[in-house]
């Protein structure tokens, strides 16, 4: 399978990592492992560009750093379950992080040990010389039986088990070691021969973790491959390819009239079974003699003598019928709708059971809407489907997925809309409820709807802790935070958040606008598991710029408690940007400048709960409003004061008059009896 | 109705007030002489003043009342007649006296609005000027809008 070419920014992939600042020379993955750039591995990262890493802290070299692709996160899981896995014949993931990759711009590495020779069969283009039955088996077949039984165990599966992944050790005649397959979604670089038809079917993002029968199924075509000295199907598309599959069955398909040793040919005949209930287990292969004799003898599908058209195609059986009506959803269900497939079923194919089971879901659609009820139809297909081939992704409206891939097939890139529209209708619809009831022996019902139930309820939680990007970085637990904002800085882990926004808080182009956008409030949604959601859905509420600030320095700032973070000055200094036109909002002016200058003075200390009581402080808010209230009643009680003072001339005019002829009337009055008594007592 | 009744009222005090005098004239004639002359300009400024109550002519006939008590109080303790009645005004002294003092009250009654007028603005003028500076105060505390943003804005 050709690789894309990688794309450096919005890298994917997340571990423990120490993001360095900007003006840092070297920055190393999780503090301690250091990738050389000018020495890369070809072949080594199972499809995916590898370099020469170091381990700084203990000073171990063997290592090799492989590149993330964008929109193709790593496998979370692996990272836990693998950490105390030590066996020389599994390459396991170590560590990942950030780092600016080989072009300087920001991309994402997994950090694992290098292989210990070159891959077994790198292009898988050429013919090579056919490998011994005992070659096969004991180099081979019992080591990596014994690594997936150690998976199987740790509830892991590879899903990237191809000769180009598999590598030979330096001593000749020692067992091969499972290459990387870690970095990337499950299966996601698995060419189709190497995956059962229910898996190829799918998108490269689409085909989930799987079950540990799918990597005995890779193992029996890989041991095929070596076998015949040559790749099973070259030139065949992967169409053809499952078309083939389907049609003669895997083993068949795989190897035609090839001759094998007997012991080879039953030994693969039991891993390529279709149904993978019907494999042998990893730990039942470490054992091929007992395998062998184990065999299921799988009946063959049955095949009609008469074909049946659906949009163009023959198909001739019933998993062919089903893979022809995923891949032409409309025509495939209105030919059910008119009964042809049930019809063809019951007469030509002989399969009554089957035949009722399709009419059962005919009288299903019938209830459910008229005959241009387009998701009505969508639906029928997802339960036609279903029925007919039970070991089936599900598949709506051309889109074929296995559950547990949602997420990654809602990151993959090149993003293509039509898919996430899709992804989006399965979700909202509760198609996954109505595809794993119609195939309830092969699934827990109950389980897939609880989980879809609660995709659902993320999809519509309102504001920005919710909606698709909230569910993509909840199902991708080492997605990166999409934000423009962090590009520069990836942060796949809530630990790795400050620092990164610390890292890039001295852009000067980044601080017009508060350090949470939206991609970053799903981000952090996502990976707090809702202990913030109150805070980051009212972070979009509408609101002044200076508010907005406010509550993300608030959140900010319980973020670096919890976290026990560093101090962070370059965020502080950030954040007290663009908060500033909030210490506009206080009006006692010798409060402002006091918290301005308090701010100032916190800046440096990195401490955003301190920038935030200063900057916050309800309770000072509170009084200053309530000063300010007090404040304007006074002022309007003196302007009133000064009004009637300023108009009051006249008054004061007549009351001169009136009171000065008063006194003037008492003076005279005064004189009169003056003059009484002196007159009196003369 | 009200005017007429004022102007009733009015008329019938006109003439009350010119049957007293005629009275007084008929039967205390040097009295009414010497009063007469004595209180010459309370009669001119009740006869010019046309203002509400006609606040001034309290003042001067009062002050009028008051200088021309002692010459009445003579011409009564005198005999009551006409020749001392004109004997006392031929003292240029006394109606130069009551003259004076009917003067300083109209005078008084003049001035003394002024000066109370002068003080209620002067009074004024300072609770302006307190008012003011406590408003600015506040305003300058609370980030207030001042009467010259007020203006500049308008």
């Amino acid at each position: 399978m050709p690789t894309p070419p990688i794309k450096p920014i919005q890298p994917r992939q997340g571990g423990p990592t120490t993001i360095a600042p900007a003006s840092a020379p070297a920055p190393l993955i999780a503090g301690r492992y250091d990738v050389d750039f000018a020495r890369p591995r070809p072949d080594a990262g199972g499809g995916l560009p590898a370099f020469v890493a170091s381990d700084q802290g203990e000073g171990r070299a063997g290592l090799m750093a492989v590149q993330v692709r964008p929109g193709a996160p790593a496998r979370a899981a692996a990272f836990a379950a693998l950490a105390r896995l030590d066996d020389s014949r599994l390459i396991a993931p170590l560590a990942s992080g950030g780092v600016p990759g080989p072009d300087g711009r920001a991309a994402w590495f997994v950090i694992c040990r290098a292989p210990p020779g070159p891959a077994l069969w790198p292009t898988g283009a050429e013919a090579i010389r056919p490998w011994s039955e005992a070659d096969l088996i004991g180099r081979l077949l019992r080591p990596v039986a014994a690594v997936l039984a150690s998976l199987e165990a740790r509830g892991m599966t590879h899903r990237a088990l191809r000769p180009g992944n598999l590598f030979l050790d330096a001593l000749p005649g020692t067992p091969v070691v499972l290459g990387c397959a870690w970095a990337g979604p499950p299966a996601a670089l698995q060419p189709a021969v190497f995956e059962p038809p229910y898996m190829a079917m799918c998108g490269p993002a689409a085909r989930g973790e799987g079950v540990i029968a799918d990597d005995v199924y890779a193992l029996g075509v890989t041991m095929l491959a070596l076998a015949l000295g040559r790749l099973p199907l070259a030139g065949l598309d992967d169409e053809a390819i499952i078309r083939r599959k389907l049609e003669l069955g895997c083993f068949q398909a795989l190897a035609g009239e090839a001759r094998l040793s007997p012991m080879i040919a039953d030994l693969v005949g039991g891993m390529l079974a279709q149904d993978p209930e019907h494999r042998p287990t990893p730990a039942l292969l470490a054992d091929p003699a007992a395998a062998r004799a184990r065999r299921v003898a799988a009946r063959p599908p049955r095949r009609a003598p008469r074909a049946l058209d659906v949009a163009g195609l023959a198909v001739f059986d019933a998993r062919s019928l089903a893979y022809a009506i995923a891949r032409q959803p409309e025509q495939g269900a209105k030919l059910v709708r008119m009964g042809v497939a049930d019809h063809w079923l019951r007469r030509v194919l002989g399969d009554t059971t089957l035949a009722g089971k399709i009419e059962e879901a005919q009288r299903i659609r019938a209830t459910e809407g008229g005959a241009e009820d387009g998701p009505a139809d969508a639906r029928l297909v997802v339960r036609v489907v279903a029925l007919l081939d039970p070991l089936a992704p599900l598949c709506w409206r051309g889109l074929a997925l296995w559950p547990d891939a949602i997420g990654t097939a809602l990151v993959a890139e090149p993003a293509e809309p039509a898919t996430r529209a899709r992804i989006e209708e399965v979700l909202a619809q509760d198609v996954v409820w109505t595809w794993a009831a119609a195939r309830s022996e092969h699934c827990n019902p109950m389980a897939l709807r609880q989980e879809s139930k609660q995709q659902r309820a993320v999809l519509r939680q309102r504001g920005w802790a919710g909606g698709m990007p909230r569910l993509e970085h909840m199902l991708n637990p080492l997605l990166p935070c999409r934000s423009p904002l962090l590009a520069e800085r990836p942060a796949a882990r809530v630990d790795e958040f400050l620092p990164a926004l610390e890292a890039v808080s001295g852009r000067a182009e980044l601080r017009g606008a508060p350090p949470i956008d939206r991609e970053v409030a799903a981000w952090l949604g996502a990976r707090l598991d809702g202990r913030l959601d109150r805070d980051l859905t009212e972070l979009g509420e509408a609101g002044t710029p200076a508010e907005t600030a406010l509550r993300q320095l608030g959140l900010l700032a319980q973020l670096q408690t919890r976290l026990k973070a560093p101090p962070l000055p370059g965020l502080a200094s950030w954040l007290a940007q663009v908060a500033a036109p909030a210490l506009e909002g206080w009006h006692n002016r010798a409060a402002q400048e006091s918290r301005r200058q308090a701010v100032a003075e916190a800046v440096p200390s990195g401490n955003l709960r301190q920038l935030h009581a200063i900057l916050g402080d309800p309770a000072g808010r509170e009084a200053d409003e309530k000063g300010f209230a007090a404040a304007e009643a006074t002022v309007r009680h003196l302007d009133e004061q000064l009004a009637r003072l300023a108009g009051g001339t006249g008054a004061r005019m007549e009351t001169a008059l009136r009171l000065g002829q008063e006194v003037a009337a008492v003076l005279g009055l005064a004189a009169l009896v003056a003059a009484i008594l002196a007159a009196a007592l003369a | 109705m009200r005017k007429a009744g004022t102007a009733a009222g009015r008329g019938s005090g006109l003439w009350l007030q010119g049957l007293l005098c005629g009275a007084l004239v008929t039967l205390a004639t040097p009295t009414a002489l010497l009063g007469g002359v004595l209180l010459l300009p309370a009669l001119v400024v009740y006869l010019a003043d046309d203002t509400e109550g006609r606040p001034a002519l309290r003042a001067v006939l009062l002050f009028g009342l008051a200088a021309s008590l002692r010459p009445l109080l003579a011409l009564w303790a005198g005999g009551h007649s006409m020749d001392l009645s004109l004997n006392l005004l031929s003292d240029f002294a006394t109606p130069v006296l009551a003259w004076s003092a009917q003067g300083a009250g109209w005078l008084l009654s003049q001035l003394i609005p002024l000066l109370v007028r002068l003080t209620l603005e002067a009074q004024a003028r300072i609770d302006i000027a307190r008012l003011r500076a406590e408003r600015a105060k506040l305003a300058e505390e609370w980030g207030l809008p001042t009467p010259e943003t007020d203006a500049s804005a308008r």
